[in-house]
């Protein structure tokens, strides 16, 4: 091995000298507290690699038998090291790169790990049988609330703090990319699959879940063609950092591929990285797969021991981190990847005591196996372990051969189990590629691909390091092709050559259990809902005997590992269980995200987009507080009174104004226009006139009003209209909708940003416009309902509409929006001796309310049409040929009996106040609700409308309202049906 | 799932951009003595075939356009040269 470490510190006692693959720097020291003790680590660790080196064995309990658990995998495959860091619950401590200061708690225990209170239920496993959540607890009914808090209590992982926010613990940021090639994983494979494609000139984007590149290269040291493996993938790595037309996104874990080779994933912020965690999307015109391939855990007795490890996870604690595994070891593997493992863990100083390979003789790696003999480590194939001993951890084992006969017992404190290596089959599946069981690499592989997706690397079964970049390659060059790269089919051609010279995929092992499985011992299939081999077989005997079904059943497969711990083995084991042959068994769906990001990266940034009026900073000075109100920011309050009496008071004696510039202002004109508004609007449109305001509203086809507004004729097939806030931005796309099959020729222009919109309301609203006006706006020359332009101020050009949406003499002005604050301050200072004051949404709601005058979504719903809430008036009821949306829902629903109207009602005095939302009951029955009640200072009572059952509906009748006011408390208030127009019922104020 | 569309004035798109509109069902028919029934088949009743179908689509995070799209639900893909255009 020639190898010039760089400089990386002094280890401490119990951890190894850094070697050449060492991303560990110990000169970097990071403290942080465990269970409250403080403890080292270095840069470069992981949370998880930290506390083994500094020798914590136990990091929790398991989720049923609070069994003691241990670092497995060092990929978070299981929830074994799932911990609390800094008050965020389930964080994988095996992937989660330590920072300084960290504050980390193991999960489900009662204090220590090692000495957990509930670790006492692990015996009395016979009571908790496969399923026995659904089955048991049921009988009595009564008894359910009990069994669950106390389950709830034992049994579980995190638990989340709700007083922290979790969503603004740093920035989460979001990221769209599009790429002609998207390849996923970062190792041979995946860094000759970018090369090679970008050679064409594409965009690449390589997403490599871990924080460097090289796959499993990156921590083998063994020599090949010359040179130590991990000089292999860093050679690759610097070819791959100078492609200008390649990005390298690392510490970016993929959770899906969707339709159309969309790539999602999230990236985890380094320390340099402005943000925490970082959600992208990669639109790819081709993706190619290069994932690698995990361990495939070994199903033994108490399998899930501290100190029983995957051959990668021991492998990599002492290349990547300098980690010790263990003293002494066992391994009962069935690769010639972790018979690598072996001689060089040996080669560090760990006493290899043994090594079963569940493989016969002779199919070994003849170079590993002479390695092995030179360093007298003795291989026993065709054997396999059946069960780990020890309590707390692991002591010693036993192996057997696996044809039967006798047993050896070896003393160790690691024992590194695995029934060889499986794919990380996750990123094909999601894209939908058809996975069959291979019997040659006793893997599952794609069968058939998806349009654009290509697998390469050792996920196709490949170990060879050339032919793992062959394949690389030659997946490049096919996705290049594909994606219109600069194709070349020589090019192609060469690489499927080159591939096809090397060896191939190498045969699998297709071992499903350790020897002596069972036999009053549990064996783990899936450690995170601790499911063991009984559980399966129980499943099985249930009748739950596929994979899918024993999945729901016994929960095989539902944790944090889902398919990576279980996926293969439960499939092995179901198929053998029902005699079936192997290649017949079928995994579990692959289900995303197939890497957890945080809940708060998916929650996203948090930005508040929002609109703000033209005249949000003259409201500010006003002391508005503002609401949001759809896309809009707006002032509802003007005071710290949310009843808002002296706004409303002002409006009734003096004069308000109002900022009502989300108001939806349209134009439509075109030979067609007038068809169009007969179209979507209820009434007779014809009878619109210029300089009139006609009010008109817009039903969906099923009758239900959905928009309200007037309309002004300004020109022959010129139309100006108005529709509320809300609906503002479903307007043009209403209208056409509902005129896409007509072919008319009308132009639909939004004018709602453009034009700022101010309303003054009350008796003194008149004499305001009159000083900032030569136009004549008396009554006699401007009446209600009415719409002008005038020249205001400095010749200002607005629009005036006479309208009374809150009971009193109002004007509504529409004016471009630069303008808005000009007749803002304008009419602000006209108005001052009259007591202008502004009001906000609060008010103007209360407003109309006692006016009698319906907001949609207030007084209206999805059950009522217009004619239950009385607007049937503004239908024109024989006009079939304009074919009015919504007019046919009318006819069909309006004498039904049975609906629900819109009722004014007056409270009885000498009572509490009920609100909004209180029911309307009769007897024992719920006959309706109320959409909006008031105290009015102007009428001196409660005032609110209803909807109500028609029954219950007559004028006069008495309404019986019921609220809790207070938890459990219910109060009841009775009050009389009435017109729902309380104040100014003649609208002689309008009109004055 | 995720999926594009061809708007006819902006090209291919992703689907976030689009509101869809339902099946294409044909004009609005005529209301002199339309039943409710008849009515109401048109505005609520949907078949569900796994088979392409033309389908109304609206553009709204874009240019505004109203069109119909052939597509198949199966795949969620467009079905080439079927457009009507």
């Amino acid at each position: 091995m020639s190898e010039a470490p760089p400089a990386r510190g002094n280890p401490p006692p119990g951890r190894l000298p850094p070697g050449p693959t060492c991303q560990v720097d110990f000169s970097r020291p990071l403290d942080f507290t465990f269970l409250g003790r403080g403890v080292r680590g270095f840069a470069g660790d992981t949370v998880a690699s930290a506390l083994f080196g500094a020798g914590v064995r136990t990091f929790g309990r398991s989720l049923k038998y609070h069994r003691p658990r241990g670092l497995y995998s060092m990929e978070g495959e299981s929830s074994n090291t799932f911990m609390a860091i800094d008050g965020v619950p389930n964080e994988c401590a095996e992937t989660t790169a330590l920072r300084a200061g960290m504050s980390v708690r193991a999960q489900n225990v009662r204090g220590d790990p090692r000495t957990d209170f509930f670790g006492l239920i692990d015996p009395f496993d016979r009571l908790m049988p496969a399923g026995f959540y659904y089955r048991l607890f049921h009988r009595p009914y009564g008894f359910w609330p009990l069994f669950q808090n106390g389950l709830r209590r034992m049994a579980g992982t995190g638990v989340l703090d709700p007083q922290r926010d979790h969503v603004r613990d740093g920035l989460r940021a979001e990221r769209y990319m599009n790429a002609e090639v998207a390849i996923v994983g970062g190792g041979a494979a995946g860094m000759s699959t970018a090369l090679a494609a970008a050679e064409s000139g594409l965009r690449v984007c390589l997403f490599e879940r871990r924080p460097w590149l090289g796959g499993h290269l990156a921590w083998r040291v063994r020599d090949f063609e010359g040179q130590p493996l991990y000089r292999r993938a860093e050679a690759l790595a610097r070819r791959l950092r100078a492609a200008e037309n390649v990005k390298v996104f690392t510490n970016s874990p993929v959770t899906g591929v969707w339709g159309e080779n969309l790539v999602t994933g999230f990236t985890i912020g380094a320390e340099d990285d402005p943000f925490r965690e970082c959600h992208w999307e990669c639109r790819a015109k081709t993706v190619v797969v290069a994932a690698g391939c995990m361990d495939r855990p070994l199903v033994f007795n108490h399998n899930d021991r501290p100190g029983v490890m995957q051959a990668g996870a021991a492998w990599r604690l002492a290349r990547t981190h300098a980690v010790r595994p263990g003293w002494a070891a066992v391994f009962s593997v069935a690769d010639d990847l972790s018979l690598e493992a072996a001689v060089d863990l040996a080669d560090l100083g760990v006493e290899v005591r043994g090594v079963a390979d569940a493989r016969e003789a002779g199919r070994q790696d003849p170079a590993v196996v002479a390695a092995l003999e030179e360093r007298g480590i003795p291989l026993l194939p065709g054997w396999a372990v059946s069960r780990a001993m020890g309590r707390r951890r692991v002591r010693a084992c036993e192996l057997r051969p696996l044809d039967g006969g006798g047993s050896s017992h070896f003393q160790c404190d690691l024992l590194v189990a695995n029934g060889g290596m499986q794919p990380r089959i996750g990123v094909l599946a999601s894209a939908k590629a058809k996975l069959s069981y291979c019997t040659h690499t006793h893997t599952y592989q794609p069968a058939e691909l998806p349009p654009g997706v290509f697998a390469a690397g050792s996920m196709t079964g490949l170990r060879d390091p050339r032919s793992i970049e062959a394949s690389g390659r030659l997946a490049g060059c096919r996705a290049a092709d594909l994606a219109g790269g600069a194709a070349s089919a020589r090019r192609t051609d060469t690489a499927r050559r080159d591939a096809d010279a090397l060896p191939g995929p190498v045969a699998g092992c297709d071992i499903r259990h350790g020897p002596g499985i069972g036999r009053g011992a549990k064996a783990f299939v899936d450690l995170d809902e601790d499911g063991t081999y009984k559980n399966v077989k129980e499943s099985a005997a249930q009748g739950f005997d596929v994979p899918e079904l024993a999945k729901r059943f016994g929960g095989f497969g539902l944790g944090p590992g889902q398919y990576r711990v279980t996926g293969q083995n439960l499939a092995m084991i179901m198929a053998d269980l029902r005699g079936d042959p192997v290649e017949t068994a079928t995994p579990t769906t692959v289900r995303p995200p197939l890497a957890p990001p945080s809940l708060a990266t998916l929650a996203g940034p948090g930005h508040d987009v929002h609109k703000r009026t033209p005249l949000h900073a003259e409201q500010a000075a006003q002391g508005a507080v503002f609401r949001r109100a759809g896309p809009w920011q707006r002032a509802r309050y003007f005071s710290d009174d949310v009843t808002c009496r002296a706004e409303i008071r002002n409006v009734r004696n003096n004069v308000g104004i109002l900022d009502s510039s989300p108001l939806g202002k349209f134009r439509i004109f075109g030979p067609d226009a007038l068809n169009a508004l007969q179209r979507v609007y209820i009434s007779d449109m014809r009878k619109t006139r210029p300089g009139r305001c006609k009010y008109s509203a817009m039903c969906n086809d099923m009758g239900h009003l959905l928009d309200d507004g007037v309309i002004v004729e300004e020109g022959d097939n010129d139309y100006y209209f108005t529709t509320s806030s809300g609906r503002a931005g479903a307007t043009v796309e209403w209208f056409r909708f509902h005129t896409r099959h007509d072919g008319w020729d009308y132009n639909l222009v939004n004018l709602t940003d453009v034009l700022g919109s101010l309303n003054i309301a009350g008796p003194n609203a008149r004499k305001v416009l009159q000083r900032v006006t030569a136009d004549d706006v008396s009554n006699e020359a401007f009446r209600y309902m009415a719409c002008r332009r005038i020249t205001v101020g400095d010749g200002v050009r607005a629009r005036c509409l006479r309208l009374g949406f809150v009971g009193e003499l109002s004007y509504e002005l529409h004016v471009p929006s630069s303008y808005s604050r000009y007749l803002w301050d304008l009419l602000m200072e006209a108005g001052d001796d009259l007591g202008i004051q502004p009001f906000g949404l609060e008010a103007q709601y209360c407003l109309r309310a006692e006016k009698g005058h319906i907001i949609i979504g207030a007084e209206s719903e999805a059950r009522v049409t217009l004619t239950d809430i009385g607007m049937g008036w503004m239908w024109d009821r024989h006009d079939t040929a304009s074919k009015k949306v919504g007019a046919p829902a009318l006819r069909a629903c309006e004498k039904q009996p049975g609906r629900m109207k819109l009722v004014g009602f007056r409270v009885d005095e000498g009572q509490g106040t009920p609100r909004d939302g209180a029911l309307v009951v009769d007897g024992a029955e719920i006959v309706g609700y109320v959409c909006t009640t008031r105290r009015s200072e102007a009428l001196g009572w409660q005032y609110g409308m209803a909807l109500v059952r028609d029954g219950n509906a007559a004028n006069g009748a008495t309404l019986s309202l019921q609220e809790e006011q207070k938890p459990g408390e219910r109060a009841t208030f009775s009050a009389t049906v009435t017109s729902p127009h309380f104040y100014d019922p003649k609208g002689t104020r309008l009109r004055a | 799932m995720t999926f594009r569309l061809t708007c006819p004035v902006c090209g291919k798109r992703d689907i976030y951009e689009f509101t869809f509109g339902g099946q294409e069902r044909g004009p609005r028919p005529e209301q002199e003595g339309l039943s409710a029934e008849e009515h109401f088949r048109w505005t609520q009743f949907r078949m569900i075939p796994c088979e392409p179908q033309e389908e109304w689509w609206y553009h709204a995070q874009g240019c505004g356009v109203w069109f119909r799209s052939t597509r198949d639900p199966g795949t969620n893909l467009e079905v080439e040269g079927a457009a009507d255009e």
